[in-house]
């Protein structure tokens, strides 16, 4: 199976590079150029513009950062829109806010193509190992379609109806992930400062109804303040204050979300967004640390 | 005369070197039953050798008695997994009839603290909160008033920390041992004898009440000085506070927006986030019914205690004061003796009269 690939990111590069292990022809672009160099090495071939990849390929996957890059690669000049027609399909796996998804979605409709969002969740691991989980919306007959890509790409996919609802869950779930690791890092730090060995926190926490692979993960190398990215803190702030957004346009209450935003703010303004999003650990430290 | 562990760090004994057998056994380990102050701390009271050798049996200087107060959701299973193995038990609670079930099985009942310590060479005490701990220990007719050197007393409720060093002054001041123990686990573990005792105090207290923390538990910790076990079991239940409130947000966040919820607790269930607190959870939380595993008034305390510490070491915890207000909210909801994934009602609008 032929597929096209924009954005070869922290995600994009693992996924596409999956996609190449399991046979399929992949043509990649990103907008440095150089990025796409190590798929090519891979069998990949290069489309120079995302509209170059959508004219190639009868179905384009893209993974971009946020919704302003999202937007661009469809809206720009030599974007997805200048290609984009009957008989092709669109799947935009970026993680972005329901509106920006379904700004896409009608935009790729009108000019005759199909048009599916397939935020996921899961990070670099995950991406690297097919292991990721597939929150998809929109056409069901391209998600039919795209499946085998997606069987290689993640461990279980869900369809959710229309666009907008893959979007709403995956700020659901990374809502609730952001508020955990700030939870986590609070007890870390109690531990610690209470005199407690806080790696002995961690063998009791993964004794119980608590225990989580999150925990399990990130816990040691947060105790060793190694916060090598596997979601940068950055996408995750974004992710929550989007979250918060449809909490706001609904009128639900999320004070605990309200004060992890915070939380992630702080840590962005003490210069750590490119770091992994558990580097939040560090606003708790005290200054001399 | 106390020895004084000196270890730093925290021992984790793995259930195994205890070597109980996986089916839960009748038999007891024999407990060399003096507690020997002047022992050499290297010096076990058994050895692992024992393991196989031991009966509980008509002979009682050699197995011993032991106390259990306060038998709430907690102290009811307790009790029962330890009359079920074959301990020789003596049970009080403030209301008699919570006992019925264990005379029935064959529990001794006294009618206070202080009778059931005097009659136990070890007495456990499973209470609500730091009130009826200190209480229980240290009140009218309290269990101090029986202790003696020679006995043990270890406290399984969940106090802070000053709580904790109070009770235990009060019962090594009559020469007695104590150990602070509170449990990680709620109702079905402690049914299921899968609790996790976070343990600090009197080492040679720990040693020897060890197998019967095996049999009503999976894990157990030694965490050093009194205070330690009480600090863990904070800090680990303010987490759980906070997890569970954000968990509601997300629910009632996804019912709000035309997402199915139990769709979420599914997509949960498949990722880095996947506790098994969410997935047994979730699903009676969707259906708005709470049955009580962990009483929401007992975690709003945990949290209260948690944030207490924070600020006696000047720590921010904002997630968790935010949790705090939530099950607050719930407490003036009505909602107190509801399971404390109730505090998902804390959310909801409501325009009754509440």
């Amino acid at each position: 199976m032929e597929v096209g690939f924009l954005g070869l990111g922290i995600m994009g590069k693992a996924m596409s590079m999956n996609l190449l292990r399991h046979g399929f022809k992949v043509t990649v672009w990103n907008r440095t150029l150089s990025k796409c160099d190590e798929l090519v090495e891979h069998g990949a071939s290069i489309g120079e513009t995302p509209a170059a990849v959508i004219k190639k390929c009868k179905y384009t996957i893209a993974m971009l950062s946020d919704p302003p890059a999202a937007l661009s690669v469809v809206f720009d000049k030599n974007g997805v829109l200048d290609q984009i027609g009957n008989g092709k399909g669109y799947v935009d796996m970026s993680t972005v806010d329901a509106d920006t998804s379904l700004k896409i979605s009608e935009a790729i409709k009108a000019k005759g193509g199909s048009f599916l969002e397939a935020p996921v969740s899961g990070s670099k691991k995950p991406a690297e190992d097919g292991q990721l989980v597939i929150l998809a919306a929109g056409d069901k007959a391209l998600y039919d379609e795209i499946l085998p890509a997606f069987d290689v790409l993640g461990k279980k996919s869900f369809h959710l109806g229309e666009v907008g609802n893959g979007a709403k869950m995956k700020l659901v779930v990374n809502m609730i992930m952001g508020s955990m690791m700030n939870a986590f890092s609070e007890g870390l730090t109690l531990a610690g400062r209470s005199g407690l060995d806080p790696s002995t926190l961690l063998d009791v926490l993964d004794l119980g109804a608590m225990a989580n692979p999150m925990f399990k993960m990130k816990g040691p190398s947060m105790l060793k303040n190694n916060y090598s990215p596997a979601f940068p803190l950055k996408h995750q702030q974004k992710d929550m204050r989007l979250a918060l957004a449809l909490g706001d346009e609904n009128a639900v209450p999320m004070p605990v979300a309200a004060a992890a935003n915070e939380a992630f703010k702080k840590a962005r303004s003490m210069g750590l967004g490119d770091l992994d999003f558990s580097a939040v650990h560090e606003t708790l430290k005290k200054p001399d640390h | 005369m106390r020895i004084k562990c000196l270890m730093n760090c925290c021992f984790r004994l793995p259930t195994n070197s205890m070597a109980l057998p996986a089916t839960r056994s009748s038999f007891l380990w024999g407990i060399p039953f003096t507690l020997n102050f002047n022992n050499n701390n290297n010096k076990r009271f058994y050895s692992h050798s024992q393991s196989r050798s031991y009966i509980s049996n008509s002979n009682s200087s050699s197995a011993p008695r032991v106390g259990f107060l306060g038998i709430g959701i907690m102290g009811s299973p307790m009790a029962q997994n330890l009359l079920k193995a074959g301990v020789d038990l003596t049970v009080w609670n403030r209301t008699k009839s919570k006992c019925e079930p264990l005379i029935s099985l064959g529990a001794k009942y006294m009618s206070s603290p202080e009778e059931v310590a005097a009659s136990c060479d070890l007495t456990f005490a499973m209470l609500a909160d730091p009130h009826s701990a200190v209480d229980v220990a240290c009140g009218n007719h309290g269990a101090a008033n029986g202790m003696a050197p020679g006995k043990g007393y270890v406290d399984v409720s969940t106090v802070d920390v000053d709580t904790s060093k109070l009770i235990s002054q009060h019962i090594k001041a009559t020469g007695a041992l104590f150990l602070e123990a509170p449990v990680s686990g709620s109702k079905k573990p402690a049914e299921d004898g899968q609790l996790i005792f976070l343990t600090a105090g009197d080492r040679n207290l720990y040693e020897t009440v060890a197998p019967l923390l095996d049999i009503m538990g999976k894990s157990k910790f030694y965490l050093g000085d009194v205070g330690n076990g009480a600090a863990m079991k904070l800090v680990v239940n303010m987490i759980m506070g906070s997890m569970m409130a954000s968990f509601s947000e997300g629910l009632l966040l996804s019912q709000k927006v035309g997402l199915d919820p139990k769709v979420l607790v599914e997509v949960v269930s498949q990722g880095a986030i996947s506790a098994p607190m969410y997935s047994m959870k979730g699903p009676s939380m969707i259906q708005s019914v709470y049955p009580t595993a962990f009483p929401l008034k007992h975690q709003q305390k945990d949290l209260r205690l948690a944030l207490g510490l924070a600020e006696s070491v000047s720590q921010a915890t904002p997630i968790a004061a935010a949790a705090n207000e939530l099950y607050k909210v719930a407490k003036s909801h009505g909602l107190s003796d509801e399971d404390f994934s109730a505090v998902i009602e804390a959310l909801k609008s409501k325009f009754q009269n509440s």
